[in-house]
């Protein structure tokens, strides 16, 4: 599987036109219905490939992508997101020069 | 005669016409629809995801409704917030306020601004699909009236066949005028032959008796002579003498 190529898993014949939002390979239990005591042998049994892990965020653009953004009358929601999220993400990015703004020496 | 009339007069044409119909309406290749990929579903385009403040999604509140009912997600923010402010992992520095005025200004930019900006948005999105429907509307309009055109064309050639047999029936109706219109020529040439022959022998016979009576009457002048003109003068007088007597 090079790139640019259809996961392995994908056969238009089954699946008809391809998804880019959706996995194609045989589902696992959703995390959210993992019970803790079976979360070690949930998280060993993901795969950690980078190609899987890049396979992932892709997914998880295009399930946002299809919900917010692609939608006929979305709104102003997508754009709100992205600048929250950029917020949250260059408060990390920066929180080393951040952190020296402190007011208080002992919390 | 009749029968070559009619083969002029359209008895072909009747074929014609059904040859003509068995194209027009014979079904459509209909070989597209029997393929596979149609079968399978394809991806339909969503709702947008509904959300609260603008831009959280409501399944993150959801989330915490089966636990702790309507009011927890706020307390989960307000303490989780008050927990990161307090211990300055968020740190209230100079872009904290600037972002709580940017803040402000963009609410108030959303909630005047936004409900306008939405209904022309709206707007131009259902133009630019009416846009791209309109030509398959259209068409498909098109199609329509070209299908009832066809069987009204249809309908018509059957009128044709009603008025050829119409025309047939002129013909025919022609011809035996015609047939009567000789046959009473030939008659009255017949007729006028016999009248002429009956005449020519009336006017021999009439001429031939002339003709013997004057030649009779003139053998008969010429035989007559001076006196027996005297003796029968003499007799026509005795005789009107003899008639005064009595």
């Amino acid at each position: 599987m090079g790139l640019g190529d259809y996961p392995a898993d994908y056969n238009p014949s089954v699946h008809g036109p391809y998804d880019p939002a959706r996995y194609y390979g045989k589902p696992d239990t959703p995390l959210s219905q993992v019970k803790l005591s079976e979360l070690g042998s949930w998280l060993a049994r993901r795969n950690k490939s980078p190609q899987a892990v890049a396979g992932a965020f892709s997914r998880a653009f295009w399930r946002w992508q299809h919900k917010y953004v692609l939608p006929k009358r979305s709104g102003i929601a997508p754009f709100l997101q992205l600048v929250f999220g950029s917020m949250g993400v260059f408060y990390v990015l920066n929180y080393g020069r951040i952190s020296s703004h402190r007011n208080y020496k002992y919390h | 005669m009749l029968s070559r009339a009619a083969i002029l007069s359209g008895q072909n044409s009747r074929a014609l016409v059904a040859f003509a119909r068995a194209t027009a309406t014979s079904p459509a290749n209909n070989a597209a629809e029997s393929t596979s990929s149609s079968s399978l579903p394809r991806p339909v385009r969503q709702e947008a995801g509904r959300v609260r403040y603008g831009f959280i999604p409501e399944e993150w509140f959801e989330a915490f409704y089966k636990k702790t009912g309507v009011t927890g997600p706020y307390a989960f923010a307000f303490t989780f917030s008050t927990y990161l402010v307090s211990k300055e992992i968020y740190v209230l520095e100079h872009e904290y306020y600037s972002g709580l005025s940017l803040l402000i200004m963009w609410t108030y930019g959303i909630k005047a601004l936004g409900p306008k900006v939405a209904a022309y948005l709206d707007k131009e999105v259902d133009d630019y699909e009416k846009g791209w429907n309109q030509e398959r509307v259209d068409e498909k309009a098109n199609l329509e009236d070209q299908i009832k055109n066809e069987e009204k064309l249809q309908w018509s050639i059957e009128g044709q066949n009603l008025l050829i047999q119409a025309k047939r029936e002129n013909v025919a109706l022609q011809l035996e005028a015609d047939y009567r219109a000789r046959l009473l020529s030939a008659y009255q040439a017949v007729k006028s032959r016999l009248d002429y022959q009956l005449e020519k022998t009336n006017a021999e016979r009439r001429i031939a008796q002339k003709n013997l009576v004057e030649y009779v009457i003139a053998k008969v002048k010429a035989s007559i002579t001076a006196d027996q003109e005297k003796q029968n003068i003499d007799r026509c007088i005795a005789d009107l003498a003899l008639l005064a007597k009595a």
